[in-house]
């Protein structure tokens, strides 16, 4: 548990630290992607029960003691697909903005504007 | 009986049909959304005249004992749900003419936000809030980028880097919530609040705040607005400033209320922190020379005010500060939707530009200069009323820094505001050609100017909308019970 | 400098969520429980997931597709309208040919996991990204002239409209049997027999119109983001 709360914390943390100092829309674009895998990992991380099983039932049910929590696994569901939605949207803004300037760096963007 | 859910259905199934129907006939697309804007707003006035009566509690799917998702219409909620109304349905008429870039996808993306922001507005939930967000968050970069000009791109990236970056905020501070309550309904999140760990209830409200502050421009992560505004469609900068941002703030204000009530720590912290924004705003507004990125700031500072309001946690601050919140997004959707006039006519958007422009169009102009001496705060118009609410209420609580700040920032706004009225009203260098302006540009203009006075001159109007709003916010248990159905 | 800063930044805010998490306390989490040992009976839908995202849910999931809707529509006005080459690498033909077998059974599994999302592992989401993904390997091996011309462009916007809209209507069948919209498990509907193909009211209907909705949106975004001017 503490290993995985661990590597959540580093995971977000490197995510962060990609946006605020790279120069590369590429590279923030997966910054971002790395922040939002580290939420998704935090909804399962939530979500486990040790010794849980899977929250799809059988047809006679009930056949389980033991069933993880299936609520944080419908939201993460919900959290991958806004966060591929955006991302998709991000990359489309980064190819409207190479053809216009032919650089991904934003200094040179910067620079060129003037 | 089923018209509070049509609120947020009605502009989704219109946006969704809307390429459909253009495969028949280009014609019926404008069509189709006047009969959908004009029935969305009769059927929000017959919610909220409801609501008022008394709050309306609305299961979807049926599932009562809070299993599902509930929308709550509260005097708050009415009152978000009413401004959305008015001047969405304003900027909607407008941009029949001012649009004429990528039409079906503007309308499209319009209805989207117009029906996530409703569903912010009204929803009782608080991963649904966060669904709705985040339709609201999209549908902005895209209305942003749809220019399709180098500094709309820019604009829209910036944008989209902030918003992400606060959406991934919000979401990690509703899953904490989430796992410390058990719940995601906001009666049972905030009655089992109370009792998780210190640490955990701190960190959420900061992630909350950073989260939503990044949305609604609290001062250090203002940075994104000017740059969007500029690109952006003025249409789209009337909504953004009037709802969008608007409705970040009532998320905010929404969640902190039921959540952690307004303990005068998180209270001290929202007066000074409104304070320092409203001041550093408007410092930034009067160095601007592009009327757009003046507007941004003034819009920024506004949200001070509220903020400042809010914080005071009293019953005279909410009212004060939610008056100001229906205000500002009349004031400011005036002040955008003539700022897009002014550039559809001769292209004006610099303040230099508008020289001369007070005597080619006057009626424009006049409208124009109303709404800005009401976001001033001079008498007679309704944002001195606000204004004057909230330094009386700031006055009553003893923060006596804070009530003397207000009329300092209203000078300030005074010197900027001076300088594009002057500019209106002095002679140009030489002979200006204005297009023929068409009716549907200048009739909701007019209207949502004339709105700022009359709400100056009879401020009762609203009073009655908005004297409920503390019952709710204040006092948390009742807006527990009217969801639990107790 | 601005590295140094940044740094400080991420470590006090990584600092602060590992602290938090560690001191993360849990809660009785009656909802769940409600959910798993009611969800199945009250919705017939032996996949509880699915039951959450489709039935107690649904307006989330609502609210879900027209995420996709609204990037899908920004995407395709976004990108250039001609239709250019895509950096073309040739694929020799054995790619041709296997892409071209591998099809119809792409085809099935998409199907599958979109028809029996309420009682096996599954749902619109997962199988409509399959059915995405054909068009997507069309597009690769192929090249995107052929791919848009096998499916055109205005049938997957129409595609994609027509899976939002079903979305919407089969949320007013609620309304129509005297309930509130979305209603399913406490409308009048027979929800049939758990665990059969054809049970659980309308969540089988609406995950075939969310996967409709996501193969159409998701090819769309993909087709746009390949072409280059």
């Amino acid at each position: 548990m503490e290993q995985t709360f661990l590597a959540i914390a580093v995971l977000f943390g490197l995510g962060l630290y990609i946006i605020l100092t790279h120069q590369n829309l590429i590279k923030i674009a997966m910054g971002i992607g790395v922040m939002e895998s580290a939420i998704i990992l935090l909804f399962i991380i939530l979500s486990y029960r040790p010794g849980g099983t899977a929250p799809i039932l059988d047809a006679d049910a009930q056949a389980y003691d033991l069933i993880v929590d299936p609520i944080p696994q419908a939201l993460s569901l919900t959290a991958i697909v806004i966060g591929a939605g955006t991302t998709a949207l991000m990359l489309a803004l980064i190819i409207k903005i190479y053809n216009r300037y032919n650089t991904l760096y934003i200094d040179e963007i910067k620079k060129l504007k003037g | 009986m089923d018209t509070p859910v049509l609120l947020v259905v009605l502009p989704l199934l219109t946006a969704f049909s809307l390429g459909i129907i253009k495969t028949f006939s280009k014609k019926l697309v404008k069509a189709v959304t006047v009969i959908s804007a004009t029935v969305h707003l009769a059927l929000i006035i017959s919610v909220v005249r409801e609501a008022m009566q008394s709050p309306i509690v609305y299961h979807l799917g049926d599932w009562d004992n809070l299993l599902g998702i509930s929308l709550v219409i509260d005097s708050f909620s009415a009152m978000m749900a009413l401004l959305v109304g008015v001047l969405s349905y304003g900027v909607i008429i407008y941009s029949l003419v001012y649009v004429d870039f990528h039409e079906l996808k503007y309308y499209v993306l319009s209805f989207l936000l117009i029906a996530g922001v409703m569903g912010m507005s009204l929803t009782g939930d608080l991963f649904n809030l966060y669904v709705f967000f985040e339709i609201v968050s999209i549908t902005s970069y895209a209305l942003v980028a749809i220019k399709e000009e180098e500094a709309s791109f820019e604009g829209a990236f910036k944008y989209l880097v902030m918003g992400m970056l606060s959406g991934t905020f919000v979401l990690l501070a509703i899953i904490l919530t989430y796992q410390v309550t058990g719940a995601l309904n906001f009666a049972q999140v905030a009655a089992n609040f109370g009792d998780a760990p210190m640490l955990v209830r701190q960190t959420i409200f900061v992630f909350f705040l950073i989260g939503f502050g990044t949305k609604f421009c609290l001062v250090p992560l203002h940075a994104w607005l000017p740059d969007v505004y500029c690109g952006a469609p003025a249409s789209f900068n009337a909504l953004s400033s009037g709802i969008v941002i608007k409705a970040s703030l009532y998320a905010f204000i929404r969640i902190v209320f039921l959540l952690f009530g307004m303990t005068a720590g998180i209270g001290q912290i929202l007066i000074y922190w409104g304070v320092i924004t409203f001041l550093v705003a408007h410092t930034l507004a009067y160095q601007q020379e592009s009327l757009k990125r003046l507007l941004g700031y003034s819009s920024i500072a506004q949200i001070g005010y509220i903020l400042l309001a809010i914080g005071l946690g009293t019953e005279s601050g909410i009212i004060a500060g939610s008056y100001h919140i229906f205000n500002d997004g009349l004031m400011k959707a005036t002040l955008f939707l003539g700022v897009g006039i002014f550039s559809y006519a001769v292209g004006a958007s610099k303040i230099d530009d508008l020289r001369g422009l007070g005597f080619s169009m006057p009626k424009i102009s006049f409208a124009f200069v109303i709404a800005t001496l009401a976001i001033i705060g001079l008498p007679p118009f309704n944002g001195f009323i606000s204004k004057w609410l909230i330094l009386q209420a700031a006055w009553e609580t003893e923060y006596i820094v804070a009530a003397f700040f207000i009329p300092v920032g209203s000078l300030l706004s005074l010197a900027y505001y001076l300088k594009v009225i002057k500019a209106l009203y002095s002679r140009p260098e030489r002979e200006i050609e204005v297009k023929p302006i068409d009716w549907k540009l200048r009739v909701p203009t007019y209207v949502l100017s004339a709105a700022c006075l009359v709400m100056g001159i009879i401020p009762g109007l609203s009073l009655a909308l908005i004297e409920n709003i503390p019952k709710f916010l204040l006092d948390s248990s009742n807006y527990i019970n009217l969801l639990l159905g107790r | 400098m601005r590295k140094f800063a940044s740094l400080i930044i991420v470590v006090l805010l990584s600092g602060l969520l590992l602290m938090t998490f560690l001191s993360l306390s849990t809660a009785d989490y009656d909802l769940s429980e409600h959910y798993i040992n009611h969800g199945a009976e009250e919705t017939k839908a032996l996949n509880l997931v699915t039951a959450i995202l489709f039935d107690y849910r649904a307006f989330d999931t609502l609210g879900e597709a027209t995420v996709v809707f609204a990037v899908a529509s920004t995407i395709a006005f976004l990108v250039p309208k001609r239709t250019a080459s895509m950096i073309s690498a040739r694929f020799s033909i054995i790619m041709q040919q296997t892409t071209s077998l591998l099809i119809p059974f792409l085809f099935m599994i998409g199907a599958y996991i979109i028809a029996y999302g309420h009682i096996s592992p599954g749902g619109g989401f997962a199988g409509g990204v399959i059915l995405a993904v054909i068009t997507i390997l069309i597009t690769v091996t192929f090249g995107i002239r052929y791919s848009d011309r096998q499916v055109r462009p205005e049938i997957k916007s129409f595609m994609e409209s027509f899976g939002a809209m079903g979305f919407v209507l089969l949320g007013f069948i609620g309304i129509v049997l005297g309930g509130n919209f979305l209603a399913n498990a406490n409308s009048t509907l027979d929800l049939g027999v758990k665990g059969e193909l054809i049970s659980s009211g309308i969540i089988p209907h609406i995950n075939l119109m969310t996967g409709l909705k996501v193969a159409a949106g998701l090819s769309i975004m993909f087709n746009s983001l390949i072409k280059e001017e």
